[in-house]
């Protein structure tokens, strides 16, 4: 059964080689003549104001943490959706009760208006 | 021996994919200048090779010779490599996709699983690139892209389990064959609410209009490859083309019944449209779906970035729950002709 | 063969992967030699025939928990000097808790109640015996929704629980930003913006 991840083995590499084969080419077939205006970060023709770190925005947090959890739930619904049929009304209900309980914390994060302003 | 000759045989379906697969990379670059200029009663690129055919080429050559500048105070390293990271769960996940009856690289047991996974790498190559550039605007586009693609990647993993409780395999080629039969057997009529969240999804992830804020070219200047030029920006641009054609031939395979024809198993129509080929009513509905692509960046205004975010997780995911508790409800009482 | 070449270079690369995680200058490259660290070890799970969690491994932790690794690491400028200054003060309690994980690691793998016999034997049992044509996915979801419903249902709660103390630590609400309220936007009707008047024609003079 493992040998069946051979061929994906395979592409991986491949595909690796060949997106760093690619960007190498064009460095090495590319001019290189380096200048401090070409190299300065894009500013719309200005210098650059300040540091380009940023304050720390919690959004991006919240919503890695939100992702986290959902796909968690998704990793738990594959096997399920599959023996569906195997383990009937019982695993239905349990799934239900699974997905319930994740739909409290949905409703949760809903209604303190965390899914809000991004 | 028999080691080395089964890895010569992967290597050349492999290449045998991958060829044709990059030729249509780069030719859909084509087919959306062409099909985007008529949306707007012009004619896209005519000039070069007789209708502009050899464009991509000619795109391809000027890309090349471009210098690839190292911003100052960039992440060498990282700067590099994100191109990369873009590109490889890009190709890597046509390894289990079936072009037609048995035609497949790698036949696994998780193959819905294992794409689903590629797709969740593809968020790193957008991160490292914004960060590595050193630049505020990457940096902020990036951020803000990453968010996007990981929020809409819930909405397409619930998506996709509608599928798998439908067909009751991870194995791609089964859930192919479990819709075997006439243009109403496939899944996108049972499933027509997942099928759509699939397909806004699907737009969203790969990050084109309307929900393409994050590369906005007239808001944040390309977003998080702003300091990307020549052959590392070219990456990218393949990159966003092929994760599109992927997308396609998902939709196709998981909602329009992959390679077969509308009018299989009907008893006089069926036998006749059966001649043609599998992969070609493939690559059929794979079109079909990249012209829509291509007909949504030429017709819709841009989403807000807020409104982005609010699609994604309170109308799509609702949205799909509610249809999975349906869907198995459906499924256990065996209503209908497809469960 | 070709199994036994992939499983070192993979444990090689994992090693090193969690070598440079610890010693790493910078932060965000210390995490994405992390992720490196769970792509080889998800395709080592693989090579245990572990099917799903191999690539569930992939999909959970490099694809969501890193990009919460990175995201933070991104924003925040963390300078890792100070933080590295005390290493040498550290060391022999480091070593200490160090070597006791080691014990414990040896006791229990060593046990034999661990042998490879006892586990496959007694797992493919309840499994539903080698053999059978079920996937291994499918192999997981048979034992995990009736056999272990009750720690399925406990990961549900501890899931939910993550969720509100996401929110409850990290939500501020900025006072004075004006939001705007997308649902009554959108369930605007011609009549409440529009008004159409009736004007007669008028003489210009």
């Amino acid at each position: 059964m493992v040998e069946s991840y051979l061929p994906i083995l395979v592409f991986i590499v491949l595909a690796v080689g060949l997106g760093v084969l690619l960007p190498v080419l064009g460095f090495i077939l590319g001019p290189r003549r380096p200048d401090d205006e070409k190299l300065s970060p894009y500013e719309c023709g200005f210098e650059a104001f300040e540091d380009s770190r940023m304050k720390f925005d919690v959004r991006y947090y919240l919503v890695a943490i939100l992702f986290i959890i959902f796909d968690l739930e998704i990793a738990f619904l594959f096997p399920w959706a599959i023996v569906l049929d195997k383990v009937g009304l019982f695993g239905f209900g349990a799934m239900a009760l699974f997905v319930g309980i994740l739909l409290v914390g949905f409703l949760y994060e809903w209604k303190k208006g965390a899914l809000e302003w991004e | 021996m028999a080691e080395i000759l089964e890895l010569v045989w992967i290597l050349a379906k492999i290449v045998v994919l991958l060829v044709p697969l990059l030729i249509a990379v780069a030719y859909m670059t084509y087919a959306e200048r062409k099909v985007i200029g008529w949306i707007q009663l012009r004619r896209g690129p005519n000039r070069v090779g007789a209708y502009g055919l050899l464009q991509p080429f000619a795109d391809a050559l000027k890309l090349m010779l471009k210098e690839i500048v190292l911003p100052l105070n960039a992440n060498r390293g990282l700067f590099v490599i994100a191109p990369m990271l873009s590109i490889m769960p890009a190709l890597a996940a046509w390894a289990v996709l079936p072009v037609g009856q048995g035609l497949v690289i790698a036949d696994v047991n998780a193959g819905l699983l294992y794409v689903l996974a590629m797709a969740s790498l593809g968020v790193y190559g957008v991160i490292v690139a914004g960060w590595a550039s050193n630049s505020k605007y990457a940096l902020l586009g990036a951020l803000r892209a990453g968010a996007q693609v990981v929020s809409y990647e819930i909405a397409m993993g619930f998506a996709l389990v509608g599928v798998l409780m439908a067909s009751g395999s991870l194995n791609i080629s089964e859930i192919v064959e479990a819709q075997a039969g006439p243009i109403w057997n496939w899944f996108w009529l049972p499933l027509l609410p997942l099928f759509i969240v699939y397909w806004i999804s699907g737009v969203a992830e790969t990050n084109r209009l309307p929900f393409d804020v994050a590369e906005g070219e007239s808001e944040i200047v390309a977003g998080f490859h702003v300091e990307y030029s020549g052959m590392a920006f070219a990456v990218f641009f393949l990159a966003e083309y092929a994760n599109m054609i992927l997308i396609s031939g998902l939709a196709a395979i998981m909602f329009l019944g992959g390679w077969y024809s509308p009018f299989h198993g009907l008893p006089v129509l069926g036998p006749i449209f059966d001649l043609v080929p599998g992969m070609i009513w493939f690559c059929l509905k794979v079109a079909f779906f990249l012209f829509c692509y291509i007909w949504f960046r030429g017709t819709f205004p841009r989403y807000r970035y807020d409104q982005i975010m609010r699609l994604g997780w309170k109308v799509l995911i609702p949205v799909t729950v509610v249809w999975l508790v349906v869907e198995s409800v459906f499924i256990l009482t065996g209503f209908g002709p497809w469960f | 063969m070709i199994e036994l070449i992939i499983f070192y270079v993979f444990a090689a690369v994992l090693i090193f992967a969690a070598t440079m995680v610890i010693t790493a200058r910078n932060p965000v490259h210390s995490a994405l030699f992390l992720v490196l660290a769970f792509f080889n070890s998800g395709v080592l799970w693989l090579l245990a025939q572990a099917e799903f969690l191999g690539i569930a491994v992939v999909l959970v932790y490099v694809g969501a928990v890193m990009v919460l690794f990175l995201f933070v690491v991104m924003m925040l400028d963390i300078n890792v000097a100070p933080l590295r200054e005390g290493f040498a003060r550290y060391l022999p309690v480091g070593v200490l808790v160090g070597a006791a994980m080691l014990l414990e690691m040896l006791l229990v793998l060593g046990s034999g109640e661990l042998s490879a016999v006892g586990l496959a034997g007694g797992a493919s049992e309840a499994l539903g015996g080698v053999g059978t044509a079920q996937s291994n996915t499918a192999l997981i979801g048979n034992v995990l929704y009736t056999i272990y419903v009750y720690p399925f249902e406990v990961a549900a709660v501890v899931l939910m629980l993550a969720i509100i103390a996401a929110i409850m630590l990290t939500l501020r609400r900025r006072s004075g930003t004006k939001h705007q309220d997308i649902a009554k936007q959108v369930h605007t009707r011609k009549a409440e913006r529009l008004r159409v008047v009736r004007m007669n024609p008028e003489k210009r003079d």
